[in-house]
């Protein structure tokens, strides 16, 4: 395998056709800027916008690794950098008083790498070659880890007091990616470049549509992608999703509707709309959002 | 370009974003790697300095006026525009002005919409274009919505507080959120001996798999008194919305309102509904309060107990009774008071914050909706 060249931006725009994710300039532009400047990308937006797949994207198309953090409350270091492999340093410690080996080797023994259970950003910090590190909904995290991970992004390395300073050979790709359940601090973000992906516009949802279930009637593409553009417009509690939308398509291929009515659109709406109230406030609204949808 | 850059920065300071030198250096640098095509160089020093979707309305509107040109290249200047076009072109740009000039203007809103069929004509034409303008809209309503959390409670119009209403309605349910992973993952605590050891039998006296207490956050009882006089209100009645998804998480939740007593509360679908009627017009009086409530309702301050308050202590010099609070105090978990004013007003006047504070473990500011709904986390932190 060829080692990709320095990334240009017609490198990464046609990676991005070749793992088949459609966006805008402005995302190929700064996931561009993302890997020349080798600055970690944060990327905020709605959910179901297609940030996480981002980070995937990126590993496609640099052709390596991805490492994912899934973050959560009460996420710590133990799970999130490393840990001593306890279990297996008592096995050792056991079967050398078996043995009758002396202190000194023992210590030598249960804290070398062997006994190092690598957790995701150590494993991307000695991976021997770039990865994508994907540090997913950094939002959901304590604050104290967010400090903590602002460490380790600064200089890519990790002290463990028992064997020393690791550093990493090839700074990882690192995205980011938050849902703004909480606000950032201030530190994390001046550390990184800023990305906000929003749903895409109709077009290119109906692009994506015809990328991704081309059976469907190019028509009905059209009105599936206009339909939940104005189903975003409303307030909701959870608007759809990229991936709802083509659940949509699918089910509508599925079930063989050729014209998207009302009657059909009440059939499937629940495959969009997941919350019992959006559904409630949606119904009323479908003859004038389908009205929008089918005028040319 | 370095001088001009600089100077853009400085008008972008000037406008209210804060940007840091490193992040001039990251600008500069993406500029010297995108070179200065102009849709580039907006995205370069986007993603450089702006980390907020909130400021990208403002960093757009300066860097419209800074790097000025005649005819946008939006149009690719390939063929003249049709007059509409440029109408709704204009409306497009608008994205830059800042909220309440557009509000100012509504008319230029209008033609955006008539001409909204040639305006997809465009889009298609140029399937790239259109992205500028979606996350302009979400970039404003994310601009609105901070700076609707940064309102003083006290000088909020009836217009601000309506709307508010997505917003306490967004802030209720990061709140829910909070609630439910505080549930899930409470911190791993300290080794757990007996269990460690009962574990370890099974495996010839070897410790393998430590056991840990668990810290578990429980479901608490919510005591919530809120001083519903005319100051304060509005602090009230956006902290009962806010509590909204607490009796899911919490064993027992009683809300209570008060003016000169307190009068029990229930937030029925949104609104909140008083269960006898509250004098609204008497001038508050939290010593007396305090009594009655103490008097009436002492079974409900339990160990478990989490008293949230909300008033502003500003007693009208009547007998503030601080002792009640301690008896409170001591017969509760937690006593938080959160104050609707802005700290350097505390102690002014007629309050008794400084008489109130020794019996409380906690007290906040909740001078705005920011504050009011961080401070509803930290009530809810487990300890």
């Amino acid at each position: 395998m060829t080692r990709p060249a320095e990334p240009t931006l017609e490198l990464v725009r046609e990676g991005l056709r070749r793992a088949r994710y459609l966006t805008t300039a402005r995302v190929e532009t700064v996931l561009y800027l993302a890997l020349v400047l080798e600055k970690p990308l944060l990327i905020e937006g709605p959910a179901g916008a297609g940030k996480t797949e981002i980070g995937k994207v990126l590993a496609e198309i640099l052709h390596t690794d991805l490492v994912r953090l899934q973050c959560y409350e009460g996420l710590d270091e133990a799970k999130a950098l490393y840990e001593w492999n306890y279990q297996k340093q008592l096995l050792r410690i056991q079967a050398d008083r078996v043995q009758g080996t002396q202190w000194n080797e023992v210590t030598q023994h249960i804290f070398s790498r062997e006994y190092l259970l690598e957790r995701p950003l150590l494993h991307a910090i000695t991976a021997p070659r770039k990865v994508v590190l994907l540090i997913d909904e950094i939002d959901k995290s304590d604050e104290e880890f967010e400090a903590f991970l602002l460490e380790v992004l600064s200089d890519f390395q990790v002290s463990i007091p028992e064997l020393g300073t690791l550093t990493a050979r090839h700074r990882p790709v690192v995205v980011l990616t938050s849902n703004r359940a909480r606000e950032l601090s201030e530190a994390l973000k001046r550390r990184c470049l800023y990305l906000y992906l929003d749903f895409p516009g109709v077009e290119i949802e109906r692009q994506i549509i015809g990328l991704k279930v081309p059976e469907l009637d190019a028509h009905l593409q059209e009105h599936v992608a206009r339909f939940v553009g104005g189903l975003r417009k409303l307030d909701l509690r959870k608007a759809p999703s990229i991936a709802e939308t083509l659940d949509w398509a699918c089910a509508l291929r599925a079930l063989g509707i050729k014209e998207l009515d009302a009657a059909a659109v009440r059939q499937t709406l629940n495959l969009v709309l997941k919350h019992e109230e959006d559904l409630r406030k949606v119904e009323n609204k479908i003859t004038s959002l389908l009205a929008a949808a089918r005028h040319t | 370009m370095k001088t001009r850059l600089l100077a853009f920065i400085d008008v972008l300071r000037g406008a209210g974003l804060s940007i840091t030198v490193a992040e001039t250096l990251d600008a500069m640098q993406a500029v010297g790697v995108l070179g200065v095509g102009r849709e580039a160089l907006l995205e370069g020093l986007a993603a450089a300095v702006v980390k907020d979707e909130a400021d990208r309305p403002t960093f757009e509107a300066v860097f419209d006026r800074f790097f000025a040109v005649p005819v946008r290249p939006r149009g690719k200047g390939k063929h003249p525009r049709p007059s509409d076009d440029g109408n709704g072109h204009g409306a497009g740009q608008a994205g830059g002005l800042s909220h309440k000039q557009r509000e100012a203007e509504p008319h230029r809103q209008e033609p955006s919409r008539r001409s909204e069929s040639a305006h997809r004509e465009r889009e298609r034409a140029h399937g790239r274009e259109r992205t500028r303008e979606r996350p302009d809209r979400s970039g404003q309503r994310l601009a609105r919505q901070r700076a609707l959390q940064a309102v003083p409670f006290c000088e909020m119009t009836a217009a601000d507080v309506e709307a508010c209403a997505e917003l306490v309605a967004e802030l209720a349910q990061r709140f829910r959120a909070h609630l439910s992973r505080r549930q899930r993952h409470a911190a791993r605590g300290r080794l757990d001996l007996r269990r460690t050891l009962r574990r370890s039998i099974s495996k010839g006296g070897v410790p393998i798999e430590p056991a840990f207490r668990e810290r578990r956050p429980g479901r608490p009882d919510l005591v919530a008194l809120t001083d519903s006089s005319h100051s304060v209100a509005t602090a009230s009645n956006f902290l009962l919305a806010l509590l909204a998804p607490a009796p899911a998480f919490c064993r027992r939740v009683r809300l209570f309102a008060f003016v000169d007593q307190p009068v029990e509360v229930s937030l029925e679908s949104g609104r909140v509904m008083l269960h006898e009627s509250l004098d609204l017009y008497a001038r508050s009086d939290f010593g007396h309060v305090l009594v009655t409530f103490w008097q009436q309702y002492e079974p409900l301050l339990t160990r478990n107990t989490i008293l949230l308050i909300l008033g502003d202590a500003r007693n009208n010099r009547r007998p503030p009774r601080a002792d009640i609070l301690a008896r409170m105090h001591a017969a509760v978990r937690r006593v938080v008071w959160l104050n609707p004013e802005p700290p350097q007003r505390w102690n002014s006047g007629d309050s008794v914050m400084h008489l109130y504070r020794r019996h409380c473990d906690t007290l906040l500011a909740a001078s705005n909706l920011r504050e009011l709904s961080t401070a509803l986390r930290q009530t809810f932190r487990v300890s």
